[in-house]
C-alpha cells in the first residue's frame, strides 16, 4: 500500500518530467513562428507564396546542392544549421485586404522570451518592414522578417542560426532569380 | 405376494420372478480383463490445422504486401510542401537540374527519380526563402538609412 509520502512524490516528480519535456520542446520550437493564422488571406490575394520547409526537407534539400559550385556551397553552408525555413507572403489587388489583426497573430509571438525587435521601418509610402531576432546567448538562434504595405504582407521565419551579414549579401548574387515580390518603386531606388 | 424379495431379496421369491431372474441372468455383466488385439497399432493423428492457418496468414500478408507496393504510386508519397502558389522562379544553372530535363540513357528506379525530384524542388523553394529574406532584410538596411541619418555621419566624421 502506497503512503502519503510516495504518492505526492511520484506525482511531483510526474510532474518535473512533464515541465522539462515541455521546456525541451518549447525551446526546440521557440524560433518558430505559427503562421497559420494568415492563410485565411490566401482567399483574398491575387499572389500568395507558401512555403514550409522543415528539418526533413532542409536535408533533403541540402542533398541537391552541388559540392562543385562555390555559390552553391556557400548557400549550403549559410543553411547548414538551419532547421528550418517559412514563408508566407501575399499580394492584393487593392488596399485593405489584410487587417492589423492579422499582423498583431505575428507580432504577439514576436514579443514572446528571447525575440529582440532589431529594425522597425515605419513608412506612409512604403509601409513597415521589422526585423525579429531570437538570441540564445550571443548566436542568433532564429530570424523573422515581417514586412506588411498597403497590398502586401510578407512573413518570412528562419529557424535555427543564420549569418546575417551573409544572408544580406545573397541578394543578386549566385544566380538567384528576380522574383518580382518588391514594388517596382522600390527597384528603382535600387537602381539609383 | 412378499415384494421385500424385490427390494433386498428376502422373504419367500416369486415362481416367475426366479424365471425371469434365470432367464436374463446370462445376460448379467461378466468381469474380463481388456485384450487389445496384437494386429492393432497406436497411430498418433497428427493436427496440421494449426500450421495451415500460419502459412496461410503468411502468404496473404506477403501477397497483401506485394499488392500494396505494385499499386502505390510515387506520387501518392510526395511529402506535403505547402505551396499556394508556386513561385516564379527561373530555372537555375544547376547541373542536377539539367540532368532531369535531359532524356536520360539509363532509365532511373522510379524512387530514386522521385526523391531527385523531391530535392530539387526543396532547393527551388529554400532559394526563393533565401532570396526573399535577403531581399526585405537590405530593404530594411536601406530603409534605416535615411538622408538625414548619412549628413550626421558626415557631419559626425
Amino acid at each position: 500500500m502506497k503512503t502519503l509520502f510516495q504518492t505526492k512524490l511520484g506525482a511531483l516528480l510526474t510532474g518535473v518530467l512533464l515541465l522539462g519535456t515541455s521546456a525541451a520542446v518549447a525551446k526546440a520550437q521557440g524560433s518558430k513562428l505559427q503562421l497559420s493564422t494568415l492563410d485565411h488571406l490566401a482567399g483574398k490575394a491575387s499572389r500568395s507564396v507558401d512555403v514550409n520547409i522543415d528539418e526533413r526537407l532542409m536535408r533533403i534539400a541540402l542533398k541537391a546542392f552541388s559540392d562543385e559550385d562555390a555559390d552553391e556551397r556557400a548557400v549550403k553552408k549559410l543553411v547548414a544549421g538551419v532547421k528550418g525555413i517559412y514563408v508566407k507572403s501575399y499580394e492584393f489587388e487593392t488596399d485593405d485586404q489584410y487587417t492589423t489583426a492579422d499582423v498583431e497573430t505575428i507580432r504577439v509571438q514576436l514579443r514572446g522570451p528571447g525575440w529582440t525587435r532589431l529594425i522597425n521601418v515605419q513608412s506612409k509610402k512604403e509601409g513597415n518592414l521589422e526585423v525579429y531576432l531570437l538570441m540564445n546567448g550571443e548566436q542568433v538562434g532564429g530570424l523573422a522578417v515581417l514586412g506588411a504595405e498597403d497590398r502586401q504582407l510578407v512573413v518570412v521565419n528562419i529557424v535555427g542560426p543564420v549569418d546575417l551579414e551573409k544572408l544580406a549579401k545573397l541578394e543578386g548574387q549566385f544566380g538567384i532569380p528576380e522574383l518580382g515580390i518588391e514594388p517596382a518603386k522600390t527597384k528603382k531606388n535600387d537602381e539609383k | 405376494m412378499n415384494e421385500d424379495y424385490l427390494w433386498d431379496k428376502s422373504g419367500e421369491p416369486d415362481p416367475q420372478i426366479q424365471q425371469l431372474e434365470e432367464i436374463l441372468g446370462t445376460l448379467r455383466y461378466q468381469p474380463k480383463p481388456l485384450r487389445i488385439p496384437a494386429g492393432l497399432s497406436a497411430t498418433r493423428r497428427r493436427k496440421y490445422f494449426p500450421l495451415l492457418a500460419i502459412a496461410a496468414t503468411v502468404a496473404i500478408a506477403v501477397l497483401s504486401g506485394g499488392v500494396w507496393l505494385q499499386l502505390r504510386s510515387p506520387e501518392a508519397s510526395i511529402p506535403a510542401v505547402a505551396i499556394a502558389s508556386p513561385p516564379r522562379v527561373n530555372p537555375l544553372p544547376n547541373p542536377l537540374m539539367s540532368v532531369s530535363t535531359q532524356p536520360p540513357v539509363r532509365r532511373k528506379p522510379a524512387l530514386v527519380r522521385h526523391n531527385t525530384e523531391e530535392a530539387l524542388a526543396a532547393k527551388q523553394q529554400l532559394m526563393f526563402a533565401l532570396r526573399l529574406a535577403s531581399e526585405k532584410l537590405n530593404s530594411a538596411y536601406r530603409r534605416t538609412q535615411t538622408p538625414n541619418q548619412i549628413k550626421n555621419q558626415h557631419k559626425a566624421g
